[in-house]
């Protein structure tokens, strides 16, 4: 993109470091001179929960007093035009925009008249939202071959598809989610195709090749990086990338400056903790984690567990473990949900073939059965001698299951086991095994097995079908179940 | 950036910051270190984590080590870099940068000074994955085995790698070379005297008639394996695999008696092995009784007897497993109502030594007959069990 000082005087002043003589401008019908002064600086805030990035760049112009035509164009990226602004960072008293004009035949250019009540230079800051441009946080945790602690490597990924090159420019990521009525790239390409079809003026020719120039070399000035001319002999360290919180949003600042031409994305560290204490946990929650029995590392986001700085963004995190070998072992990748701090990490881990976990049904009976006299709203329990009419049906029973939860820990480490398991309608859970109510149809207890234990948690359900059924919850009774 | 034709290709080139870029865009400086040692990580059970080290030179300042790769299936988002020497006061990654379309990334990494860093390239790729296999060699009174348990690694990942250690999580750390589209097949561990037990099963529902008009029943023979250490196994779960079975003959030599495919098997759990149907076993199964009681209304009590005429004309004796569904049995005989069977096991059940608890649960009855060999006439003796169910609070 660009913006070009227009001259429509015959008085030649540079600006900017390239001049370009526009013969066919819509602003000037006959021989115009317009300059192009480079960016002075940029910065990029990158919405992670949107495709939004808010651009912020500052041009030095020269003016004259009167009227200072100013065009800006951004061709083949992704800007939304109705969100380009235009503020004076210095003689803003002596500096105002007259209008804004979108010229008719072009789609990605608009004019500004700037009145100016003096001569020489002047910054401007202009920002725009843009799509294109993206961010992601990735992880990567790396547990010790005893499982105690953990590594966690936490970078920042930035992708720009916007379709232009920002070089040098200050990178800010929002963390956090935002609300907009309208997609900025339906708002980018909204305009473009209001418009005819019709072939590029010759200044858009020359911008596309400027264009072209600049991405051939830009990929070599980001290899430098952004820290130009530094001594080679000085040790360079990660850029740091600083953290604050802002309203309900947090705004990670990175280090200096970047240089990511289109197309192009970049990897840096946020941050990395050592020494994460992890408890590992062997969990059976269906609703949660599919039918199976898994393992995970869990930790927290926060001070005593060596995290706690900032929220965890939403990313992709991969789990290796020190196999002990000098090497790693490859665990699992995870989508990591947004981390508050303070929140629980839970890496799940899958299955472990190491621990066996079954569930047998031993034993099916069914007692407590009611009966109905046929074509009467007459009810009687089965037994105690009651004689019933042979035109009688069952209206209610207890179903009584007895199951054998059988658990065997092959690991060489204790293992601390949580099961939970849903009953629909009126149950009672009945076992030793300490249960407690998740919630009013979710039972929840806990087994520790030693390396090498086998363990059998008998419990029995019983529901309470048809007419026995007064309620739908769970009901816990603590009373020894043993094996048929 | 330069590709090779097809692996995974480190280059570093030094950046003279002092110059400008357009300069440095021409003249470069690119070193090809080459793997020190790889180590592929084959122990996931979907996933191959290849980890390689490179002793990569380096310029004081930054520079950039560039990783490339063609026609291999590796995971560009899994790619991790770790310096392992010298210290990260000493060598230090600043940034990687992914260049647009390309199979590749640059690190920037930053030397104090020059000299080498150690360093580990660990990726996820596609294409080289293994295999298990198993040879049984039973002995000849089939109470034990030789077990062998093979290993394949096959390398379809269009990538060499020449001197590799592979790490499957069962048996020891192997050092093998792999050569590109080559599958390389390793006798991963050896127990030569496994614990077999053949068992030979009656289960109408799992394995059907022979004769349905007869009413007689298959029975198929199977290998059992307990992976225990009583048994001389227990030491690693076993992963799935195709399992060739061999019979030692009285010439020294072997015969092949069949194949299965061998299901994943956790420690202290029991293989089954499937070697076929028992053609010198006779199972009839008839029902003999079926009759259904009324409690009150439509609630009912069904007695159900069944018959179990069993004739072995192999002249060792053996033991029978005797199996029935107890759903499948009162679907039959009084229809599906959709819940479970409460059943009492009636007092005139003749299986020695009754229900074997271990086995059995809710639905499945399990039951042994012991069979005595073919008697000295050449006749089998008949033995006739019976199984007597109380199918109890049964209505439709």
């Amino acid at each position: 993109m660009s913006l070009i000082l227009i001259h429509k005087t015959a008085g030649l002043r540079s600006i900017g470091a390239l001049l370009w003589l526009l013969t066919a401008s819509a602003v000037a019908q006959n021989v115009d001179l317009s300059t192009v002064p480079p960016r002075d600086t940029v910065q990029l805030t990158i919405y992670n929960s949107a495709d939004l990035t808010l651009v912020r760049e500052t041009r030095t112009l020269s003016v004259k007093p009167g009227i200072n035509p100013l065009q800006f164009s951004w061709a083949n990226t992704l800007i939304d035009p109705t969100s380009v602004e235009l503020r004076f960072v210095n003689h803003a008293a002596e500096l105002t925009v007259l209008d804004a004009r979108f010229p008719h035949d072009k789609p990605q250019m608009l004019y500004w008249d700037v009145q100016s009540q003096f001569e020489g230079a002047a910054t401007v800051e202009i920002s725009y939202f843009t799509s294109g441009i993206r961010w992601a946080a990735d992880y990567t945790a790396m547990a010790d071959p005893a499982e105690k602690t953990l590594t966690l490597d936490s970078f920042v990924r930035v992708y720009n598809n916007a379709g232009e090159d920002y070089e040098r420019a200050q990178v800010r990521l929002v963390v956090g989610t935002i609300n907009l009525v309208e997609e900025i790239a339906a708002l980018a390409r909204a305009r473009e195709q209001q418009q005819l079809p019709a072939s590029l003026p010759e200044e858009d020719y020359r911008q596309a090749n400027k264009q072209a120039m600049r991405r051939l070399e830009a990929k070599d000035e980001m290899m430098a990086g952004s820290v130009m001319a530094a001594p080679a002999v000085a040790m360079m360290a990660p850029k740091a990338v600083a953290k604050e919180s802002l309203s309900e949003y947090f705004l990670y600042t990175i280090e200096g400056t970047e240089t990511i031409p289109n197309g192009w994305s970049k990897r840096l560290r946020s941050f990395k903790a050592t020494g994460i204490p992890i408890q590992v946990e062997y969990r059976y929650r269906p609703v949660e984690y599919g039918d199976q029995l898994v393992r995970l590392y869990l930790l927290r986001n926060d001070k005593l567990s060596k995290l706690g700085s900032t929220p965890l963004p939403d990313g992709s995190l991969r789990v290796f473990r020190d196999n002990g070998r000098d090497g790693l072992s490859y665990l699992a990748t995870q989508a990591l949900q947004y981390v508050p701090i303070g929140d629980k990490i839970e890496l799940n881990l899958g299955a472990d073939p190491e621990v066996i976990f079954e569930l047998v049904k031993q034993k099916v009976w069914r007692d407590n059965l009611l009966m109905q006299l046929r074509g009467a709203n007459v009810y009687q329990k089965l037994g105690n001698g009651m004689q019933f009419e042979v035109d009688s049906q069952v209206a209610g029973w207890d179903e009584h299951a007895l199951y054998d939860q059988r658990i065997s820990n092959y690991s060489k480490q204790p293992i601390t086991i949580e099961i939970r398991r849903s009953y629909a309608g009126d149950v009672v859970f009945r076992s030793k095994l300490e249960p407690v109510l998740h919630d009013f149809q979710t039972v929840q207890y806990k087994a520790v097995l030693a390396a090498g234990e086998k363990k059998d948690l008998y419990h029995e359900i019983i529901e309470r079908q048809g007419k026995n059924a007064k309620k739908r919850n769970i009901e816990i009774l603590n009373t020894v179940v043993t094996a048929p | 950036m330069l590709k090779h034709a097809s692996v995974p290709v480190l280059l570093v080139s030094c950046l003279m910051l002092a110059v400008p870029p357009a300069v440095q865009a021409r003249i470069k400086l690119i070193t090809l270190p080459i793997r020190e040692r790889v180590e592929i990580q084959l122990e996931h059970p979907a996933v191959t984590l290849v980890e390689e080290e490179r002793i990569v030179p380096l310029v004081a300042g930054e520079n950039q080590v560039d990783f490339s790769w063609a026609n291999t299936q590796i995971d560009a988002v899994t790619i991790l870099l770790r310096i392992l020497a010298p210290d990260e006061e000493a060598v230090r990654l600043l940034s990687v940068s992914y260049p647009p379309g390309e199979n590749a990334l640059i690190w920037q990494v930053a030397a104090k000074q020059a000299g080498s860093a150690r360093m580990r390239i660990s990726y996820v790729l596609t294409g080289l994955q293994k295999r298990f296999s198993y040879r049984a060699l039973t002995s000849q009174d089939e109470k034990t085995l030789h077990w062998s348990q093979y290993l394949a690694v096959e390398n379809y990942a269009n990538e060499e790698y020449p001197s590799s250690g592979i790490w499957v999580g069962v048996g020891g750390h192997l050092s093998r070379p792999l050569n590109m589209g080559e599958t390389r097949q390793v006798l991963l561990n050896d127990y030569p005297s496994v614990a077999l037990q053949k068992t030979y099963t009656a289960d109408l529902q799992a394995y059907g008639y022979l004769n349905e008009a007869a009413q007689k029943l298959r029975v198929p023979m199977h290998y059992v394996l307990k992976n225990d250490a009583a048994h001389q196994l227990g030491q690693f779960a076993l992963p799935a695999g195709k399992v060739r079975i061999f019979q030692a003959d009285n010439s020294g030599g072997s015969a092949f008696i069949g194949e299965d495919w061998g299901q994943f098997t956790p420690l202290d759990d029991e293989l089954k092995l499937y070697l076929g149907l028992a053609q010198d076993i006779v199972v009839k199964r008839t029902i003999e009784k079926s009759e259904q009681q009324v409690v009150a209304g439509n609630l009912y009590r069904h007695k159900v007897v069944i018959k179990y005429e069993i004739e072995n004309f192999k002249n060792a004796p053996l033991t029978l497993d005797v199996r029935e569904d107890v759903r499948a049995l009162r679907n039959q005989l009084r229809g599906d109502n959709g819940r479970d069977v409460a059943w009492t096991l009636g007092e005139d059940t003749s299986f020695p030594g009754g229900l074997n608890p271990e086995k059995s649960t809710y639905q499945q009855l399990v039951f042994q007959a012991p069979l005595p060999p073919r008697q000295a006439d050449g006749q089998a003796k008949k033995i006739v069990h019976r199984l007597a169910l109380w199918l109890d609070n049964e209505w439709q």
